[in-house]
């Protein structure tokens, strides 16, 4: 079966949806891996959010395009190259620091962009809004509670941070090249650049970490469905009970 | 005045059906509920609720609930709208509902979190373990005068 979104405003959301089920995906693979108890639970309760969201804004994603799929059609069914996720929510869990700072990234990204689509024409994406800020405000204060804790904590934690910023930062460039759908369907593309620079330089600083300057990756572009190498490991494990046994039921 | 009796009825139907992760508590009482409809034409009612969490794992589970409770009273013909608007928030649960949290030993929600009190001795003097507790809609807390642990209702 080959997926396909036609409706204009479809084509901007599967991007959050995307975004926040891989994301998702990432941290359901610390369960049980989390440093300890606590966090562990942290973690999985903030992949939990994402599943949650993605799963109501691929539902908003299937009524634009007039219910030709389902919200597990896109999740399942699509190859590599037809995801559209930011490439920064992929990159994999190598060291707890890496986790902390992409879900920072991501945090700070997606509270601005969900408070501008609070002014969304579209009554449900403006609801799921609301909705989902009040939950990502909590997956954000843990986590800038990490960077601080991190950042001001030993000479090791301190020096693991910083390489995890200075990988995850190579990330970033492409989130804001903006395209003409993400002009349409945002308020403010370049707020939404400042927004992050900012509240990232400012708690780079209060942590003693630095933003190094990164070269920038000759990766071509998320909204195109280009991936790193991750990627297809990451669906491979995601798709592959519904892929071998497509009829399978809870 | 046969409609609204009805109407009552119904809603005292739905008070019997306990959240799945905090059985104290019903669906009514939490905010999940928020429109019952009946067509006497049709035999059929419709229930509009409202999740609580978007990633809350019971979320399935209300819909099955709802449906089970209805059935037991005879009502087959069950229609369940999921409604993102108005969004759920913790106001919604009365002084009443929250005494019942708090007696489960479940601190429940205060404004902006701020003061948060302990369900076993009653002390505001406490802090936070983790922002993220045994459900997605709990933080985990300890007492300094009891030392006891504690869940929070967190609020949102």
């Amino acid at each position: 079966m080959k997926i396909t979104i036609e409706n204009t405003e479809a084509k901007f959301i599967i991007r959050l949806a995307d975004t926040s089920v891989i994301l998702g995906q990432r941290l359901a693979e610390m369960c049980s891996r989390g440093p300890f108890l606590e966090e562990d639970i942290a973690l999985s309760n903030i992949s939990l959010d994402l599943f949650g969201r993605a799963e109501e804004l691929y539902k908003i994603v299937a009524k634009l395009d007039r219910n030709k799929f389902t919200p597990d059609d896109y999740v399942y069914k699509r190859n590599e190259r037809e995801y559209y996720n930011l490439k920064l929510v992929e990159q994999p869990n190598d060291d707890f620091a890496y986790v902390i700072v992409r879900q920072f990234m991501h945090d700070v990204y997606v509270k601005e962009v969900f408070t501008q689509l609070l002014k969304s024409s579209n009554a449900e994406l403006a609801g799921l809004a609301e909705k989902v800020l009040k939950e990502i405000r909590y997956s954000y204060l843990h986590c800038k509670d990490w960077m601080n804790r991190l950042g001001l904590g030993t000479e090791e934690s301190n020096r693991r941070m910083q390489s995890a910023v200075d990988h995850l930062m190579k990330y970033v460039e492409e989130i804001f090249n903006f395209d003409d759908l993400d002009k349409k369907y945002l308020t403010d593309c370049e707020k939404l650049k400042t927004v992050w620079n900012n509240e990232i330089e400012t708690t780079l600083n209060e942590s003693n970490l630095k933003r190094n300057l990164v070269a920038p990756l000759t990766m071509r572009d998320y909204r195109d469905g280009f991936h790193s190498e991750h990627m297809g490991h990451l669906l491979s494990i995601m798709q592959y009970l519904p892929r071998a046994y497509p009829d399978a039921k809870w | 005045m046969v409609e609204e009796k009805t109407y009552n009825h119904l809603w005292e139907i739905l008070s019997e059906v306990p959240d799945p992760e905090i059985p104290v508590i019903n669906l009514v009482e939490l905010g999940v509920v928020r429109k019952i409809e009946e067509d006497p034409d049709e035999d059929k009612i419709t229930v509009t609720i409202t999740p609580t969490y978007t990633g809350c794992p019971a979320k399935k589970l209300f819909d099955d609930l709802i449906r089970e409770k209805l059935l037991e009273h005879g009502y087959k013909n069950v229609e369940i709208i999921s409604q993102l608007h108005p969004v759920w928030s913790t106001d919604w649960l009365s002084d009443e509902t929250k005494n019942k949290l708090m007696a489960e030993g479940i601190s429940p929600p205060t404004i902006g979190d701020k003061i948060i009190t302990c369900p076993h001795c009653k002390s505001t003097d406490t802090k936070m373990v983790s922002h993220f507790g045994s459900t997605p809609c709990q933080s985990l807390y300890t007492c300094n005068q009891c030392l006891e642990p504690f869940n929070y209702f967190k609020c949102y």
